[in-house]
């Protein structure tokens, strides 16, 4: 999934100015492939379509659904995000910063005696230390959740599809990226049906 | 209903002229199966066996209708009760804190109960999230958005009343970490300090767990608005008159339009990838797990503003999780004494917020309820065998005995709502009565003012020294801020329930017996899906009870 | 039957039963799977009894030959220990009845098990009791309770709190600890094994409807038996919060005891498939929250004596946290907080049957130290309330009567365990916990 090829290809996204590497298929009307996709009728035959897909080596593909279907990181074989490792990084860096600027303030900087507290004391700092580590907690789990999964990104060729549409309402859909190594637009469209997909569809990159 | 035309059938059901599909006809749990008491079956989360289309109709056209005359005959009422507490603000700032009925005794009062009260009720709306989320209680989904919501606003009139108590708002900057012209730093061993890390951080998480929660939902009210663009089915924008037609305004773009742009830029682009949903899952169990215990500490630090100093009545050990307890409390009696009349109103909001709902959340309730008055207790047991003889003055004089202390009836007040009330819910009947939950839940609402009101003036207003002794009596400016602080606090939910999805969609459709990829008779599980048990018992044992 | 189809059933009775042959005759329920050899644990209670036996013995004889004081401390500590850890589990029993859960039904038999050696740990209090009122340490009474010694009385403390702190209303406050803890505990797990034989669902509604009432008594109770045994040793010392704490003391000794004993059911190879990685995560998940549960409890109540520093509260605090104590202090703000946070934290640990084992087991040893916090500095104390040191000699005494309670605690647990399934095997929600999982 993370090689230099699709990072740059996930920067280029963003990036219009950006040379995009030339399209390995191009639809009858000329325009770039983004991938193909399909509908399935419900969450269990979505899920043994994806364990085809995930054996059959694709890795840039995605099963979209308008919830989070349990189990489909197995049946996707997707790896475990290293989110919990940047918000447990995320917790330590704000207690050692709410503890220093506490201690580098009051105890530091300018001392100043209040209510005969010792100006070093442990106890009155405990509760901003622990604030300041949930608050920069908080922020790593959604802005890290967002940016490893691309977003903000408002426009997307998936989008141009109708059906992609009703995929928020109650549809589920798989889509092979013509990115993948192993996409071969009737191969994949093969498989898609062979797996329980119905009204396939070319989706077209018009950028 | 809805002013576009959802499917026929749907529209149907929704008006209740026709049954949905599969209606529960079991012999137990009321007609649509929500107070199933059978051990051995859960009552259904989402009623009348509703696809998940119908749950996205119902609640995404909350958000996609015209306004309606009773929303906004409502909200005028509440703006304007909010403009007139609006006012009371600024008056008070270009006037000073004389205009409030503070003494030198009394130099707390209405200002720190209004913000103790609103921040408490802020809190059941991260709790409902965060801990239920932990204990996996599915049933939270029907409440979340909404319970989260109410917290943000609550918290927002929350805010209010520290930022504006201090009298000279312009130095409110000496509250941030920045030194003075002194080059001397805020007192970081100050409880008041913690109040504002711990309020704004609570703000803060909270308005993103809200908003996190909310992404997927927003994104479905895009991809609908940019659906019915694509279909020509567009509304125009009307400037509502209170009688007689609407005015079409022209050279607008059109609601859907509208709606596309404005749902869009909030839902980021989201379009529901399982390799999203991965993360987002991460994400979401983190933040739940790191905001139980900011839920905790939040009221716990507001509890030390009173408990870490030396005054008789404010300093006791139980205070942190006695605030925690009783913020809970007040804030699920908000969240029922809100959601109650919107299911009662909305059409759709029974199916998805069922009795079953109501009832566990009564429980709590009783539950929470039972909390207080157990921390009450140790108070007043610990106040007499400390053997200090203020600490049990405070208690016997100032409060509990009307012979003796002026302010009893609060004190009996607070007992009366926060105490005694809830128990009704021991009996079934009774908590499985919206109206019954619905009256409790003013009455906890009140207790829980009053809570914050006997804690703060009733230890305040008599000092060790008779000739110090105040009573503390509000002004006019006192009363309209408060009653102005909840006119905002009705007006945002108003404007939550109108545009924003009512109910987590997503969340939701996961729970509901459908969405599991190994149920449905596919023959995994070693049992068959408890829904599929509970129809299919349903028709085999009723003896006795017609369809 | 017949009464049973008077109840509000949602399901047949013929197609719950067909629900409960199938998962009974599923792989994992055979027999061996969920219960104990019963011969090896006969072996390992024997032994662990053994152990008790001794150690209490040599409690006894060092109540006479070195210091009765010292004797019964270690005593109280172990005793305080293993009741924690019933009452944490009789809570959590009981909460777990009232959400209706689903994943806990698997690991319940043994919160049940640990809940009913209540009435033992109840007769452990009333030889405290006996012993402090008739005991053979002071002329007069009182061992560790300074209100009963003789030279406390008249001083204005123990004047003014004599209507609660009086031999008769301790022994009429101890009965009835005994009953409530007892019945509850006792009729509960009474409840769950009925359900073993008869497949009554129903059963599961009444003990929902019990634990409903019995939290609200437990709560009280428990509040004042801490108030009794562990506050007021010092009787001028209060703390509205003392209940609370040692609740936070129970729910955690709970958890890690069990912890423990499913660590070692599993690597016996029972309970394979019915006790998986899940439920072991979801465990590690309360030993994590009740850890950081009991710190935000100790915390709030040393900080708000700290930080308002009044002397008639700070004194008990000083010579824990100054002096010979001061280490034991700090190591347990580290080891009983800082250290498991962040080992646990994680989830490799919690789903790992030896880590969370030995979280266990850790957790348990740093509970023995917080309860030696609370008890063991009340011996050396002076008359006047000044610290003579901790009397580090006598820790052969303190090894003594925390492996002799603890010794006999287990036995008795063992015996408890290999006397009925390991889980309650027709529970309604079994299938629920039988497919437990965590996503995400």
């Amino acid at each position: 999934m993370i090689s230099p090829a699709n990072i740059l290809a996930d920067i280029a996204d963003y990036m219009p100015f950006m040379k995009r590497p030339a399209p390995r298929f191009i639809s009858e009307s000329g325009n770039r492939i983004y991938g193909i996709v399909a509908e399935y009728a419900d969450p269990h035959a979505v899920t043994v379509a994806a364990e085809q897909f995930r054996d059959a080596g694709y890795t840039r593909w995605d099963v979209y659904s308008p919830f989070p279907i349990h189990g489909m990181e197995g049946h996707m074989g997707i790896k475990r995000t290293i989110l919990p490792v940047a918000a447990f990084g995320a917790a330590v860096t704000g207690v050692l910063a709410a503890l220093a600027l506490q201690y580098f303030t009051n105890d530091i900087d300018y001392q100043f005696v209040v209510q005969g507290k010792p100006t070093n004391a442990w106890e009155p700092f405990i509760p901003v230390t622990f604030e300041l580590g949930v608050l920069l907690t908080a922020f790593t789990c959604i802005g890290g959740m967002l940016m490893l999964n691309g977003l903000p990104r408002w426009n997307h060729p998936l989008f141009s599809s109708e059906r992609f549409l009703k995929v928020s309402d109650d549809r589920l859909i798989i889509a092979v990226e013509a990115a993948d190594a192993n996409f071969d637009p009737d191969a994949t469209r093969r498989l898609l049906e062979e797996s329980g997909g119905t009204n396939i569809e070319l989706i077209e990159d018009d950028d | 209903m809805s002013s576009i035309h959802p499917d026929q059938i749907t529209a149907e059901r929704l008006a209740g002229l026709r049954d949905a599909p599969g209606d529960y006809v079991g012999p137990a749990g009321g007609a649509d199966g929500s107070l199933i008491e059978d051990p051995a079956v859960r009552a259904p989360l989402v009623l009348n066996d509703r696809s998940f289309a119908e749950v996205t109709e119902t609640v995404c056209s909350y958000a996609e209708c015209g306004p309606p005359k009773a929303w906004l005959g409502l909200i005028t009422i509440t703006s304007l009760i909010a403009a007139v507490g609006t006012g009371m603000i600024l008056y008070l700032i270009i006037t000073g804190v004389g205009v409030w009925g503070l003494n030198n005794q009394v130099d707390w009062a209405w200002d720190i109960t209004n913000f103790v009260f609103w921040i408490g009720i802020g809190h059941a709306g991260t709790l409902i999230s965060a801990i239920l989320c932990l204990l996996k209680q599915k049933w939270r989904t029907a409440v979340n958005r909404s319970a989260e919501a109410m917290t943000i606003f609550a918290v927002v009139c929350a805010g209010i009343f520290p930022g504006i108590h201090v009298g000279r708002v312009w130095f409110a900057w000496m509250l941030f970490p920045i030194p003075n012209s002194n080059g001397i730093w805020p007192n970081f061993r100050s409880p008041l300090l913690w109040d504002v890390f711990a309020v704004s951080t609570y703000a803060t998480v909270s308005l993103l767990f809200w908003y996190m929660g909310m992404i997927p939902d927003l994104a479905t009210l895009r991809d609908r608005a940019h659906l019915r663009m694509l279909q020509g089915r567009e509304r125009r924008l009307t400037l509502p008159m209170p009688v007689g037609k609407d005015i079409v305004l022209p050279f607008v773009p059109s609601a859907e339009r509208v709606a596309a742009y404005i749902y869009g830029f909030l839902a980021l682009g989201w379009r529901f990838s399982s390799r999203h949903w991965h993360r987002y899952e991460a994400a979401y169990l983190i933040l739940a797990g790191i905001s139980t215990p900011l839920v905790l500490s939040v009221h716990s630090i507001v509890s030390f503003d009173f408990a870490t100093s030396i005054l008789p009545g404010w300093h006791t050990t139980i205070f942190p999780p006695y605030f925690v307890a009783g913020a809970v409390f007040g804030g699920f009696a908000m969240v029922l004494f809100l959601l109650i009349p919107c299911r009662q109103v909305m059409p759709g909001f029974k199916d998805l917020l069922t009795l079953r709902h109501l009832e566990n959340m009564a429980k709590i309730l009783l539950l929470t309820g039972m909390m207080v008055g157990f921390a009450y207790s140790m108070e007043f047991f610990i106040a007499w065998y400390g053997g200090n003889e203020f600490e049990w003055s405070v208690f016997i004089n100032n409060r509990a005995n009307p012979a003796e202390a002026p302010y009893w009836w609060a004190y009996w007040t607070m007992i009366g709502c926060n105490v005694l009330s809830p128990q009704i819910f021991w009996f079934r009947k009774l908590r499985q009565n919206p109206l019954a939950i619905w009256i409790v839940a003013g009455f906890v609402t009140v207790g829980m003012w009053f809570e914050r009101f006997v804690i703060i003036v009733t230890s305040l207003h008599r000092a060790f020294l008779p000739g110090e002794w105040h009573m503390f009596f509000p002004t006019w400016v006192d009363i309209l801020t408060f009653v102005g602080s909840c006119g905002i606090f009705a007006t945002l939910f108003l404007l939550f329930l109108k545009y924003l999805p009512v109910f987590a969609m997503a969340e939701l459709k996961a729970v509901m017996p459908q969405a599991d990829p190994h149920g449905g008779g596919h023959g995994h599980d070693p049992v068959a899906s408890v829904a599929g048990g509970a129809s299919a018992g349903g028709a085999s044992a009723s003896k006795g009870v017609g369809p | 039957m017949a009464q049973m189809s008077a109840r509000p059933a949602a399901i047949s009775d013929d197609a719950y039963n067909a629900r409960l042959e199938k998962i009974a005759s599923s792989p994992e329920m055979r027999e061996d799977n969920i219960t104990l050899p019963y011969a090896g644990a006969m072996k390992l209670s024997g032994a662990m009894g053994v152990v008790g036996i001794l150690g209490l013995l040599l409690v006894v004889i060092g109540a006479f030959v070195y210091n009765p004081k010292h004797a019964l401390a270690a005593f109280e500590v172990g005793l305080f220990t293993v009741t924690a850890a019933s009452l944490g589990s009789l809570f959590l029993v009981m909460i777990w009845n009232m959400m209706i859960a689903g994943w806990h039904v698997t690991i319940r038999r043994h919160f049940e098990n640990a809940a009913s050696l209540l009435p033992f740990c109840c007769l452990g209090l009333g030889a405290v009791v006996l012993i402090e009122l008739w005991g053979p340490g002071r002329e007069g009474s009182g061992v560790l309770l300074q209100w009963l010694y003789a030279e406390k009385q008249g001083t204005f403390l123990v004047e003014h709190k004599a209507g609660y702190l009086n031999p008769l209303f301790l022994g009429v406050r101890w009965v009835i600890y005994t009953v409530v803890w007892s019945f509850l505990a006792l009729r509960l797990r009474a409840l769950s094994r009925e359900q073993d034989r008869t497949g009554d669902r129903w059963l599961s509604r009444k003990a929902r409807f019990m634990s409903g009432w019995g939290l609200l008594i437990t709560a009280l109770t428990t509040a004042f038996a801490a108030f009794d045994f562990l506050m007021s040793m010092d009787y001028r010392f209060f703390s509205t919060m003392w209940g609370v704490y040692f609740f936070a003391i129970s729910a955690l000794a709970a958890v890690s005891l069990a912890s423990l004993v499913f660590a070692g059911i599993r690597s016996m190879g029972r309970l394979t498939g019915v006790v998986t990685d899940e439920h072991f995560h979801d465990l590690g998940k309360l030993v994590f929250a009740f850890t950081c549960f009991w710190a935000y409890i100790a915390f709030g109540q040393y900080f708000l004596i700290w930080y308002s520093n009044i002397p008639e509260e700070t004194y008990y605090f000083i010579h824990r946290t100054t002096g010979d104590w001061k280490p034991l202090f700090v190591a347990l703000t580290f080891a009983h907080f800082v250290v498991p946070f962040v080992l646990l934290v994680s989830r490799i640990p919690k789903r790992s049957t030896l880590a969370l084992g030995v979280a266990g087991v850790y957790m348990l040893v740093l509970t023995v130290a917080d309860l030696v916090w609370i008890i063991r500095p009340m011996v050396y104390l002076g008359a006047e309330g000044a610290e003579a040191g901790p009397g580090m000699m006598g820790w052969w005494l303190d090894a003594a009567g925390i492996l002799g309670v603890l010794g006999i605690y287990g036995a008795l647990l063992i015996r408890q365990t290999a006397s009925a399934p390991l889980i309650p095997t027709k529970d309604p929600m079994l299938h629920e916990a039988m497919a437990h999982k965590n996503y995400v």
